[in-house]
Parts: C-alpha cells; sequence; structure tokens
C-alpha cells in the first residue's frame, strides 16, 4: 500500500547547472555487478557485489539558447562530470535526499535531433561514476 | 582563479562560483555560465 504520493519533480543538475526547466525524464541507476562465488557442494549460486557500474539517464529538450542546454553539454561530451537528483526542490534531508552520480562519462551527446512540429529533445546516458548520497 | 557566476542556472549572478569535487570549469566557462576572475595582487597601501 503507498504512504505517500510522489508526483514525480526532480532537481537535476549537469556539471553544476541546474537544467530542471529542460528536463522531462530523469533516472539514476546504482549497479554493483555481481560475481560469482558458488563453491563445488553447493547446489544454487550465490554472488557477491562486485565493482560498482552505475548508470544516469535523462531526456531534456534541446535548447541552443546562450547559457542552456546546448551550451551546457556541448564541452562534456568524451568527458567525466558530475550529475545529481533529488526527489524535490526541498532542502536536503532523509526523506529529500540529494543523489549525486560524480566523475559520470558522457560518451555521446546528440547535437541535433528534430521532428516536424514537435519539439526537440535529446537523450543522454552518463556511465559509470561514484554514488553518493546525501541527506543534511 | 577566482570565478563568477552568470547565468542564473548555476546560482545567483554575481555570487563567486564555488566549484564541488568532480565540476568541469572549463565547460562551464566556454558554456558562459561562470566567468574567471583575474587575481589582483596589489594591495592598499595605509596611509
Amino acid at each position: 500500500m503507498a504512504t505517500s504520493t510522489y508526483l514525480a519533480n526532480p532537481v537535476v543538475t549537469v556539471n553544476a547547472v541546474a537544467l530542471t526547466g529542460f528536463c522531462t525524464a530523469a533516472s539514476m541507476v546504482r549497479t554493483l555487478e555481481s560475481i560469482d562465488q558458488t563453491s563445488f557442494g553447493e547446489t544454487s549460486r550465490t554472488y557477491t557485489a562486485g565493482l560498482a557500474n552505475n548508470t544516469t539517464t535523462m531526456t531534456l529538450f534541446m535548447t541552443y539558447g546562450a547559457a542552456e542546454v546546448y551550451a551546457t553539454l556541448k564541452s562534456l561530451v568524451g568527458t567525466r562530470t558530475t550529475v545529481t537528483m533529488k526527489p524535490g526542490s526541498g532542502a536536503n534531508s532523509p526523506t529529500s535526499p540529494l543523489h549525486t552520480m560524480q566523475n559520470c562519462y558522457l560518451e555521446e551527446l546528440p547535437v541535433l535531433d528534430s521532428t516536424v512540429g514537435e519539439l526537440s529533445t535529446i537523450e543522454l546516458t552518463f556511465t559509470g561514476g561514484t554514488y553518493s548520497e546525501t541527506v543534511a | 582563479m577566482k570565478y563568477t557566476i552568470v547565468s542564473e542556472l548555476v546560482g545567483t549572478p554575481g555570487d563567486e562560483f564555488i566549484p564541488a569535487e568532480g565540476i568541469n570549469i572549463e565547460a562551464l566557462v566556454e558554456g558562459g555560465f561562470i566567468k574567471a576572475e583575474k587575481h589582483n595582487n596589489k594591495t592598499k597601501s595605509e596611509d
């Protein structure tokens, strides 16, 4: 049973730039690769945590205005940066944690993705990085 | 090097920008979000 209503309205920054007003979808997934540690005599496979292999994705309206989306991203492709996401705009707290992915890598940037009659959107994927959570 | 905020997407324009670890400063400068201020090493003499 749901105990609280959560209307998705996260705060998103990329390289310290607030892109919330351009963002329509955001996801930050922690992944710890599984390592098989099954030994002889066991009847079920068991696993232990390996390296972290995190993924951060987002969908943005593409804009080419001064100090907007393209200006934020054009120098980041092929480099590592920091992405943060929060469930809402309130202060950091256990019920509104700030999720930070530091040193995540932006492999590709769609520099133009247009369809007639639609707002231009792009999808970004940041791979890797070190995850941390701030609650105060 | 001291950096000053230009775009409100980064903070309050005019305030000093203190980068957190992992922030790509060059990308922010190139994108026009902040600007670098040269230090003025001259000190005022007290008369």
